[in-house]
C-alpha cells in the first residue's frame, strides 16, 4: 500500500510536535525517511561491519525497526542485553533504540546463539539496520 | 491477579486523596508520583489509575488473565514467564503468567501498574490505601499472599516499550552515589534556629534511619536545637514539611503523615523533589539545598515537561501504528 501525501504531512506534524528528530518507514517497494532539520545533526547509520567475517553457519540478523540511538545495555544496567555465545529464545531482546524518551526493543527474529552484536552503543541506527547476528540452532 | 508472595508493606496507591484534608484525612497516594504517572502513561491509563507500590523484594504475583502491565520507579530484577523485564517498561502477560521481582538495585519503591488500573472502590475520592484510618486500597491494609485483586477491563494487546527513567532525564548535578540532594524552601520556624545551627542544616549529611516509611523519614545527623524551646499549638502540615522534634533530629513528613503537628518546621521539600525523597533508600544520605520559591516553580515546570514529553512520545507510537 503506497504511503499517501496526507500521511506524510501527518507524520511530519507528529514528529515536530513530539521533539523526535527522524523517522524511517520501510514497506515492500518503498522507503520513507523524514528528518527534522535542527541545524547541526550528525546521523550516521551503522554498517554491517562484521559482514566480511567468514560465516559457516546459517545466520539471522536482528534488525532495528525504528530510527534512533542504539543502546546495547539499559542505562541503569552495566550488563548488555546479550553477549556473544549466549543462547537466546525467539523474541528475546538484544538491545534498545532510544527515540526521544522512548526505548524501543530490538528483538531476535528466531532462537539461536549470539554471534556478534554489530551495532555500537550510541550509534544512530535506522529502520532495518542490522543490530545483532544470531547463529540459528541446527 | 493473585499475590503469591510479598515482603514488607506493599499497598494500592493512586495519586492521592486531596479533598478531605480539612477533616484530618491525609493524602496517602504514591510516594513517587512521577513513576506512578509514567506507568499509567505507558499503558494509556488515566494517570490517577491505582497501582501497587512495592517497597521491598521479593514479590511475586500471578496474572488471572491476559493483561498489559508496566513497571516504573525503582530499578529491579524482574521476570515475566521467565523473560527479563528492563526498568520503566511495559509488557504483556498471559493468563497464568507469574511476575517475579527479585533484587531492588536502585531506588526504594517499585510501581506495578496494569492496563485499566486496579479496580478497588473509590473511598472519599481516592483508591489509595489509608493505613492510619484502615480504609481505601485493598481493605485498608498492606497486601498479603493470597489476595486476589480486581482489575478494570484491560485494553488491547500492546507492544513492549520502555521509557527513560525520570532520574535520568531530571538528573541533578553533584549528587554523590548513595546521596540525594533535595531542594527545600525555608519554613515558618527557620528563624528559631541560630545561624550556626542553620548552617549545620545545610551542610549536614542526613542519614535516612530505619524508622522511615510512608508516614515520614526520621533522619540522623548534626544536633539541631532551636535558640529557645519552641512550643506551638498543632497546626496544619503537608507532606514534605521538615520538622525538628525536641531530640534535634529532623523528620520529613511523607504521604501518610498526619495532617497537623506542633513541632517547629525548619523547611519544606519542594514538590519537584518529593518523589526523589520517596525513592531514597534506607541508610542512604540526604542533603538539603536551599531554593527560592520561583526556582521551586521552575523545577516543577521541568518535571511537568518530562511528563508532557512522555505523553506525546507514547502517543506518537500509537499514532504511528494507526498510520501504517
Amino acid at each position: 500500500m503506497p504511503i499517501e501525501i496526507s500521511h506524510i504531512e501527518r507524520l511530519a506534524q507528529i514528529l515536530s510536535r513530539s521533539g523526535v528528530d527522524a523517522i524511517e518507514i520501510e514497506e515492500p517497494g518503498l522507503t520513507l525517511k523524514l528528518v527534522v532539520d535542527t541545524g547541526n545533526r550528525t546521523a550516521a547509520s551503522a554498517t554491517l561491519a562484521a559482514a566480511d567475517a567468514p560465516v559457516t553457519h546459517r545466520s539471522i540478523i536482528a534488525k532495528a525497526d525504528v530510527a534512533g540511538q542504539f543502546l546495547a545495555a539499559h542505562p541503569w544496567q552495566d550488563k548488555p542485553f546479550v553477549s556473544p555465545g549466549q543462547r537466546i529464545e525467539d523474541g528475546a531482546m538484544v538491545g534498545l533504540v532510544k527515540v526521544g524518551l522512548l526505548y524501543a526493543p530490538v528483538v531476535a527474529p528466531a532462537a539461536g546463539t549470539i554471534d556478534a552484536v554489530i551495532a555500537e552503543t550510541g550509534a544512530m541506527v535506522g529502520y532495518g539496520t542490522p543490530i545483532a547476528r544470531i547463529r540459528e540452532l541446527n | 491477579m493473585e499475590i503469591l508472595s510479598v515482603t514488607g508493606p506493599a499497598s494500592i496507591q493512586d495519586l492521592g486523596r486531596f479533598d478531605q484534608y480539612r477533616f484530618g484525612v491525609g493524602t496517602s497516594g504514591a510516594m513517587d508520583e512521577v513513576a506512578l504517572r509514567a506507568g499509567n502513561i505507558l499503558l494509556g491509563n488515566d494517570e490517577n489509575a491505582a497501582a501497587i507500590e512495592i517497597p521491598m523484594m521479593p514479590f511475586k504475583l500471578r496474572f488471572g488473565r491476559d493483561m498489559a502491565f508496566a513497571l516504573t520507579g525503582a530499578g529491579v530484577e524482574a521476570e515475566i514467564a521467565g523473560r527479563p523485564i528492563p526498568p520503566w517498561w511495559r509488557s504483556h502477560a498471559r493468563a497464568g503468567d507469574v511476575l517475579t521481582i527479585k533484587a531492588m538495585s536502585r531506588g526504594a519503591r517499585l510501581y506495578l501498574a496494569v492496563g485499566g488500573g486496579i479496580d478497588v472502590p473509590m473511598i472519599l475520592g481516592s483508591r489509595s490505601t489509608q493505613f492510619r484510618g484502615e480504609f481505601g486500597g485493598w481493605h485498608g491494609r498492606p497486601l498479603q499472599a493470597g489476595d486476589t485483586l480486581p482489575c478494570a477491563s484491560s485494553t488491547a494487546a500492546i507492544d513492549e516499550l520502555g521509557i527513560e527513567p525520570a532520574d535520568i532525564t531530571l538528573a541533578r548535578p553533584d549528587a554523590a552515589a548513595d546521596q540525594t540532594i533535595v531542594r527545600v524552601v525555608i519554613a515558618g520556624e527557620y528563624d528559631a534556629f541560630d545561624a550556626a545551627t542553620q548552617a549545620l542544616f545545610w551542610s549536614g549529611r542526613w542519614k535516612i534511619t530505619p524508622q522511615s516509611n510512608r508516614y515520614g523519614y526520621r533522619l540522623q545527623g548534626p544536633d539541631m536545637k532551636p535558640k529557645a524551646p519552641v512550643e506551638k499549638r498543632s497546626h496544619g502540615i503537608v507532606p514534605g514539611v521538615i520538622q525538628i522534634p525536641p531530640n534535634g533530629q529532623p523528620i520529613i513528613q511523607m504521604r501518610d503523615a498526619q495532617t497537623s503537628g506542633g513541632y517547629p518546621k525548619i523547611a519544606t521539600v519542594i514538590r519537584a523533589d518529593l518523589w526523589r525523597v520517596g525513592q531514597a533508600r534506607l541508610g542512604s544520605e540526604l542533603r538539603f539545598e536551599q531554593t527560592a520559591y520561583t526556582d521551586a516553580l521552575a523545577a516543577e515546570a521541568e518535571m511537568s515537561t518530562y511528563l508532557d514529553r512522555l505523553r506525546t512520545n507514547v502517543r506518537l507510537v500509537e499514532e504511528l501504528r494507526a498510520c501504517r
